[in-house]
């Protein structure tokens, strides 16, 4: 090629600065628009975006209170936007009709007690994982992993007739020795399940904690677990924050074995899930009610998350500490 | 109080041998400071001593006890790291506090001691500043109060004063020594400033690459060095070297001769020998008497004058053609210092002279001295 050929007639028609008034579709000139001026479409594409996200992440959550408030005989009213009348009763029947409440203390508890086991031993794990040497780490790293991707119903026969058995030892402290019907028998499969998650968390948390402030603790007077509590956890916060929060929500939410562990009745530890479905009746299904017990159940989740979320957005986004 | 040994003690890192067969005895109430080149294995010496490693060979004594399985909390240690490591989310006086609160000491008699250990550093009104807020000096200094609050048998210190200005590391190198008189605790010290190493030790135990070259009190190492190493590593600006033999009548390099008879010092006649000069100890001729017993006078000029305030480095040039290499000083070169009055310049001939009283011998082949003057 030589310095006397002319240009690429592109290069040329890019320099033009007008548009040549071309016969186009409305796509086409709004296409056209856009490759010319690229930030506008970034913009519009976040808009575009961030509202079919809102719609569709809480369209489902606001069709839900158009139906609590709905009365239970207008149900085939409700509209796409418009409640099928007001009755905001439905928000203290499910207490009086039920025990909702002793449904929810029963998955406050089980979600708590599985968020303190699990946050107590994916320390401990995470401490192993993440700052000792040791040979044969990385495949029982990937043993403990691997468990996690179980699928839960793959343990169910077997746990189930576990938990069914009377064992002698625990019958001083449950009433007929074995674990069906009681909180642990929900909280054993879900905390070993969810158990891995937490400790890969805390694992990547505790492991950037330098070596040098273990040390001082020890130096000054702690052991090596003391160590742990007292300084690595401390400033690992964001991860057990965000790892205490993930499990809580997930063992909240959590359906397989809240739904088989215990016979239903809420003084069965029966979860929130069961106080949901029991407004299922043998004639007839009480919609409203099932909606408000939803929007009642989400609600301590949702406060857990609006107080922990700085934390949590840390603990996902960094992951990362300052020495 | 306690005295500390080390008794034979190895620690490697995989194949790096970062401490090998280490012997040191560390008396009761003592200051000991560990000098060397960086990566020789001080700080991993000190992780020893207070249980933060596991030697993988040997033990170690503290107060005659063997504290080798003992975890640190029961070694009745301090220490002050060498990256300062104060808990970032405590305040100062939870930092300095914390020993002692997990000893469950009572509140008062913890505010009396954090106040005088915030006294003693002069940390006095930043009790509730956070370890981010403050300074690099600032951190260290609290370092230092914590491991002095808790007045422990044995201090370990790696570095502490490395990050204060020239004034307030004097004035702490005053109060550690004073905190150790009054305490009469055994400290053991860590610095790359031969002036700490100097002026607070009782003995200065030098180390290279692991290995214990020297234990003596400051003077010693610096008047009758071992071995090579501890000549070229005490002192500062260091030893002037020259590399030669031992002949029948003295000693003969390239640069340099000196006469003197070889059996009365114990050399042997046609080994390999290095003779040492202190830059202290070489005198331009008008000086001469102020060497105890001056050699011959040694004919060179002026190649580089480094004025540094209270003296001036000045580096000779033996004979005319002698190759200057970038790093460190050639064969040919002879470092001294001079009085900054001296009335002296870049390329000006001398006549220089140096004590012989104070010139060091050397086995060039085992490194060990063999005589710390040859007058
Ligand atoms: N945790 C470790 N793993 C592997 N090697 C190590 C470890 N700690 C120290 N070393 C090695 O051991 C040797 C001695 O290290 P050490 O920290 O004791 O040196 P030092 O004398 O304190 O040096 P400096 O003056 O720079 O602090 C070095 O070669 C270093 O690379
Ligand atoms: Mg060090």
């Amino acid at each position: 090629m030589s310095d006397a050929e002319p240009e690429h007639p592109d290069l040329a028609a890019q320099e033009r600065s007008e548009e040549p008034e071309l016969d186009r579709g409305v796509v086409e000139a709004w296409a056209a628009k856009m490759i010319s001026n690229p930030d506008r479409a970034y913009k519009s594409l976040f808009y575009i975006a961030t509202i079919f996200f809102l719609l569709t992440t809480l369209y489902p959550f606001f069709w839900l209170l158009m139906v609590a408030i709905t009365p239970s005989g207008s149900l085939n009213d409700v509209g796409v936007l418009t409640p099928g009348g007001f009755n905001p009763e439905a928000f203290i029947d499910i207490f009086q009709l039920l025990p909702f409440h002793r449904f929810m203390f029963n998955s406050f508890l089980i979600a708590t007690v599985s968020t303190v086991l699990v946050l107590f031993v994916a320390s401990l794990a995470g401490y192993v994982f993440g700052r000792l040497r040791f040979r044969g780490k990385t495949p029982l790293l990937l043993t403990v992993l691997v468990v996690s991707f179980f699928p839960p119903a793959a343990f169910f026969v077997p746990l189930n007739r576990l938990f069914n058995r009377n064992v002698d030892v625990l019958r001083p402290l449950l009433a007929d020795g074995s674990l069906f019907n009681t909180p642990f028998a929900i909280v054993i499969p879900v905390s070993a399940l969810y158990l891995p998650l937490s400790i890969f968390i805390l694992m990547t948390f505790y492991a950037q904690i330098p070596d040098g402030l273990e040390d001082a603790a020890r130096v000054e007077g702690t052991t090596r677990l003391g160590a742990l509590f007292r300084v690595i956890v401390p400033l690992s916060a964001p991860g057990v924050a965000t790892a205490g929060v993930l499990t809580f929500i997930t063992v909240y939410n959590e359906y397989f074995f809240s739904s088989l562990m215990t016979d239903g009745r809420p003084e069965m530890w029966a979860p929130m899930l069961e106080g949901v479905l029991a407004f299922r009746g043998q004639y007839e299904i009480l919609f409203n009610l099932m909606a408000a017990a939803s929007i009642v159940a989400v609600l301590p989740v949702a406060i857990l998350v609006i107080v922990a979320q700085e934390k949590i957005v840390s603990g996902l986004t960094s992951g990362a500490l300052k020495e | 109080m306690a005295s500390v040994t080390l008794d034979n003690v190895t620690k490697a890192y995989g194949d790096e041998i970062a401490v090998e067969d280490m012997n040191l005895e560390i008396r009761d109430g003592e200051f000991l400071t560990l000098v060397g080149p960086s990566g020789c294995g001080k700080s991993t010496t000190m992780e020893t001593i207070a249980g933060l490693t596991q030697p993988t060979e040997g033990s170690v004594y503290i107060g005659g006890r063997d504290v080798t399985d003992l975890p640190p909390k029961d070694r009745g240690i301090a220490m002050v790291f060498q990256n300062i490591a104060l808990f970032p989310h405590m305040d100062v006086y939870d930092n300095i506090s914390f020993g002692l609160r997990l000893r469950k000491y009572d509140q008062e008699e913890i505010e009396k001691r954090v106040d005088r250990a915030a006294e003693i550093v002069q940390l006095g009104g930043m009790m509730d500043r956070m370890p981010e807020e403050m300074s690099g000096g600032q951190r260290q200094r609290v370092a230092i109060a914590r491991a002095i609050v808790r007045q422990p048998d044995v201090f370990l210190m790696d570095e502490p004063l490395a990050n204060l200005d020239a004034e307030l590391r004097i004035h702490m190198r005053t109060q550690l020594q004073r905190l150790h008189r009054e305490l009469d605790t055994t400290i053991i010290y860590v610095t790359h400033d031969q002036a700490q190493a100097m002026t607070m030790s009782d003995r200065v135990a030098v180390i290279d690459n692991g290995h214990l070259q020297q234990v003596d009190p400051p003077l010693t190492c610096y008047n009758a060095p071992d071995n090579l190493f501890v000549a070229s590593f005490i002192g500062s600006p260091a030893m002037n070297f020259f590399h030669g033999a031992v002949t029948d009548d003295g000693f003969g390099s390239e640069f340099m001769n000196l006469g003197f008879d070889p059996e009365e010092i114990g050399a042997t006649p046609g080994k390999d020998a290095t003779l040492g000069i202190r830059p202290e100890d070489v005198y331009l001729k008008r000086d001469r008497e102020e060497a105890t017993v001056p050699s011959e006078t040694i004919k060179a000029h002026v190649d580089v004058l480094e004025p540094m305030g209270d003296e001036v480095f000045t580096y000779l040039l033996l004979e005319e053609d002698v190759e200057t290499s970038a790093e460190g000083r050639g064969e040919g070169q002879l470092l001294l210092s001079l009085d900054p009055q001296t009335d002296i310049e870049e390329g000006q001939k001398v006549e220089v002279v140096f004590d012989r009283h104070e010139a060091h011998l050397f086995d060039s082949a085992s490194e060990e001295a063999i005589a710390h003057s040859l007058a």
